[in-house]
């Protein structure tokens, strides 16, 4: 379906999604990239918006949140191979106020779900929370009484990385995602629309 | 090692070089002491509490063979079904001990109880049972007599049930299929 | 080859015992001290940053000094135990790695061993020795974590990059055997999921000779190094029988001077024909069970080494069992035979059976003794499964070794029990 895309310089689909053009440098922008394109100009994105939006993404720290296999896969992250210093993000804190990002890393037993809920109500906005892992975003392979089926039941999600554990680089990518979907201007979760039903 | 001499002893069962002691459950903590004492097994080293619950149904088809093994060479024997022993009662506590020297022995005591018959504790005998006798009661809904703290230990405070019994349901939710609406 | 030897002459630890009564697991506040104004209720709650997994500690503090701990499990029980119940045999294997996240190896290793004892099958040798390579590695990368998350949380934050480089070199061989860094359910009824790939010697190697120099490397930064030992040495004290009493097994106990390894005091696989050192020290302190488990990586490396030599002239030779009523018959054979196609059916759609009966299996993972008590009732299910996690036991020791301690040793003794609570909670 041809739809003409009034070419503006300044679109998130001429500065390219970084994690594509590592591998094939002369793509063209994606039906992602031209959708939140579309989306920048109907939400009338300032400089000043775009420039906050594109500091919040470059020191967005995570709050130390592990809960299981996932939580493993998380902390190397921080080790040397897949650095995530590069991206700011290396500083985990443990006090929730501090914290910019949850990264919920495994199971969430019924019994943790409270916890879960007090700790992101403490977190200040704004506030992005990545589902890492197939436990987190939907449950995973434990479709039983004691799991909560998807964190997203108590809490709005913004990305959710599947695997279990994900890589490292699947983690990567689901961050950078993140940063692409805030430095686009897309509302963080909360500000959307709430939780699952 | 002969076991005849450990009180309210009531059957010794051997099978795939494992002993199984079934041992009266008002007379556990004397037995428990019996072995510690006397056979040198120093260590609990697990305690797992089974539901036998329809145990033995009808559908389960049973294996063509004996614990020692199969006879590769014996002619298809498929249809036959062979359904397993009956067990005397519904839960079986099982207390697997250890020996720390040489060889390793180690035996596994084991109590019949019907639902809501309660079995004595063995914190007195071996301080690690506190927690173990803690999940049975949680998890299986075994009451444990003369535990000092018998609260739940994985489940909240306030859940109703106990999940690994066979009549709990094992609960989630169905999941959805794009197709159907 | 096992002799225990009887614990060389030393002075005893403390006197008596220390294990709080009534209640073993809960140390309760004096009531002397109760209701005063310096009694102070803290909450460590599931989620803090020197975390092992969401533990919750309810600690009650006299000034500084630990007089009351309670510890509250539960937050990651995620019912495995009924969940491997509605499965078939091959599908409950999948579960078994993520109980002890750390240490999944040995989960699956525990597991299929515990299937096999029911099923009387006799494994290839080739598949015995891999398990064994695979479990000692993991055995390191579950040390290896241990070591760089402890030294974390006391402060010796370089250490968490270090080990933690050795052990991306451990999950590149895991993803080479298996095509996957953790969970990677190469264990199978019967022995391997698929060969050994070619390739995965020469990188064995290579790491085998890297690695005695990182272990120098970690001990040049900690084992003398006097700020670790004021935090180490003296605090979370243990005794022998205090040890053996609560259940503890692996390097906590190894530490309290009792000289128990179920690899060479009660063997499974081949580890009775391989030479490895088992370090055991004899003061029961924080210090000691960081030094047993640095000494038990060096250990490692020699177990791996003499793995490898078998392997190496094991080429060829079958992975996997030839029972064609529990294995999957190779893909050739399905092409000619009638009886292959209709077994690999059965097998993947109900499952192969397994024998009526109940059994115990314990093997050593890097925490203690990981058991696994299966009951069969003869069908394509376990009627029951239970794991017995070493990290239980430990948990059940903390009120035993905090006791009178500093809050800021709190975080040292916890650590250096090495809990992983996916298997505490299950």
């Amino acid at each position: 379906m041809a739809v003409e895309r009034p070419k503006s310089p300044s679109r998130l689909a001429d500065f390219g999604l970084k994690s594509e053009r590592v591998l094939w440098p002369d793509k063209g922008p994606s039906e992602f990239e031209q959708e939140l394109g579309d989306i920048e100009q109907q939400l009338g994105l300032t400089t000043l918006e775009k420039a906050i939006a594109w500091s919040q993404t470059k020191s967005m720290w995570p709050d130390t949140f592990g809960l299981a296999c996932c939580a493993i896969e998380m902390m190397s992250i921080v080790s040397s191979r897949y650095d995530i210093a590069r991206f700011g993000m290396e500083a985990f804190r443990s006090s929730p106020r501090q914290a910019d990002l949850l990264i919920i890393s495994g199971r969430v037993a019924q019994k943790m779900a409270a916890p879960i809920q007090q700790i992101y109500d403490q977190m200040l906005e704004p506030k992005w929370v990545i589902a890492m892992g197939a436990c987190a975003s939907s449950g995973g392979m434990f479709n039983n009484y004691a799991v909560l089926q998807s964190v997203d039941k108590i809490i709005p999600v913004d990305v959710y990385v599947p695997g279990c554990p994900p890589r490292p680089e699947g983690l990567m990518e689901g961050i950078i995602r993140l940063h692409e979907r805030v430095q686009s201007g897309i509302p963080a979760a909360y500000e959307i629309g709430g939780v699952a039903k | 090692m002969t076991f005849e001499g450990v009180p309210g002893l009531v059957e010794t069962r051997e099978a795939l070089g494992e002993t199984t002691l079934v041992v009266d459950p008002p007379r556990l903590v004397e037995a428990c002491t019996h072995l510690r004492d006397e056979h040198g097994f120093d260590m609990l080293v697990d305690l797992a509490a089974t539901d036998y619950l329809g145990w033995g149904s009808p559908g389960v088809s049973g294996y063509i063979g004996t614990a020692a093994g199969r006879n590769l060479n014996r002619p298809m024997t498929q249809g036959f079904q062979a359904l397993p022993a009956p067990k005397p009662k519904r839960f079986a506590v099982n207390y697997h001990l250890l020996a720390v020297r040489q060889g390793a022995p180690r035996v596994r005591v084991q109590a019949w109880l019907e639902d809501g018959e309660p079995v004595p504790s063995v914190i007195s005998v071996w301080p690690a049972a506190d927690w173990f006798e803690r999940e049975a009661w949680d998890l299986m809904g075994i009451p444990i007599q003369g535990h000092p703290n018998l609260e739940r230990l994985i489940m909240d405070e306030d859940w109703e049930g106990h999940p690994l019994r066979k009549d709990y349901p094992l609960g989630g939710e169905p999941v959805r299929f794009s197709g159907e609406e | 080859m096992a002799v225990a030897r009887p614990p060389a002459k030393q002075d005893p630890i403390y006197e008596g015992t220390r294990i709080p009564s009534p209640v073993p697991t809960v140390l309760a506040v004096d009531p002397a001290i109760r209701g005063t104004d310096d009694l102070l209720t803290v909450n460590f709650g599931p989620n803090h940053p020197s975390t092992h997994g969401v533990l919750r500690l309810v600690v009650d503090l006299d000034g500084e000094i630990v007089v009351g701990i309670n510890a509250k499990v539960g937050y990651v029980h995620t019912g495995f135990e009924k969940n491997m119940e509605q499965k078939s045999w091959w599908k409950a294997i999948t579960y078994a790695p993520r109980i002890d996240y750390l240490a999944y190896q040995n989960n699956e290793l525990v597991f299929v061993l515990a299937i096999e004892k029911l099923l009387g099958l006799e494994i290839p040798a080739k598949a015995t020795w891999m398990r064994m390579l695979l479990s000692e590695l993991n055995r390191i990368h579950s040390h290896l974590v241990w070591l760089g998350t402890a030294a974390l949380e006391l402060g010796a934050i370089s250490m968490f990059w270090y080990t933690f480089r050795e052990r991306e070199m451990v999950l590149d061989l895991s993803e080479l055997v298996a095509g996957y860094r953790m969970h990677t359910r190469y264990f199978q009824t019967g022995g391997l999921a698929e060969d050994i790939p070619p390739g995965f010697y020469p990188e064995c190697r290579k790491f085998v000779e890297w690695m005695p120099k990182a272990i120098s490397d970690y001990d040049g930064l900690l084992a003398k190094n006097e700020i670790w030992e004021e935090r180490t040495r003296g605090l979370g004290l243990l005794n022998r029988a205090d040890a053996i009493a609560l259940g503890q097994t692996g390097p906590v106990l190894r530490a309290s001077g009792v000289d128990w390894d179920l690899r060479r005091d009660d063997p499974y696989c081949f580890y009775d024909r391989v030479h490895f050192d088992v370090p055991v020290l004899t003061h029961g302190d924080t210090y000691d069970r960081y030094r047993v488990r640095v000494e038990e990586m060096r250990a490692s490396v020699e177990i791996i080494d003499q793995c490898l030599d078998r392997l190496e002239r094991m080429d060829g030779d079958p992975w996997i069992s030839d029972d064609r009523k529990v294995v999957l018959p190779p893909r050739e054979e399905l092409h000619t035979s009638m009886e292959s196609l209709i077994h690999h059916f059965k097998i993947v759609t109900e499952g192969y059976r397994v024998p009526e009966g109940e059994v115990y299996v314990a093997v050593e993972s890097p925490r203690g003794e990981l058991g696994c008590y299966v009951v069969s009732d003869g069908g394509a299910r376990p009627w029951r499964v239970k794991f017995r996690a070493p990290s239980f036991a430990a948990l059940e020791a903390t009120a035993t070794t905090v006791q009178k301690q500093y809050i800021a040793d709190l975080i040292a003794i916890v650590g250096s029990l090495d809990t992983v609570m996916g298997e505490v909670d299950r």
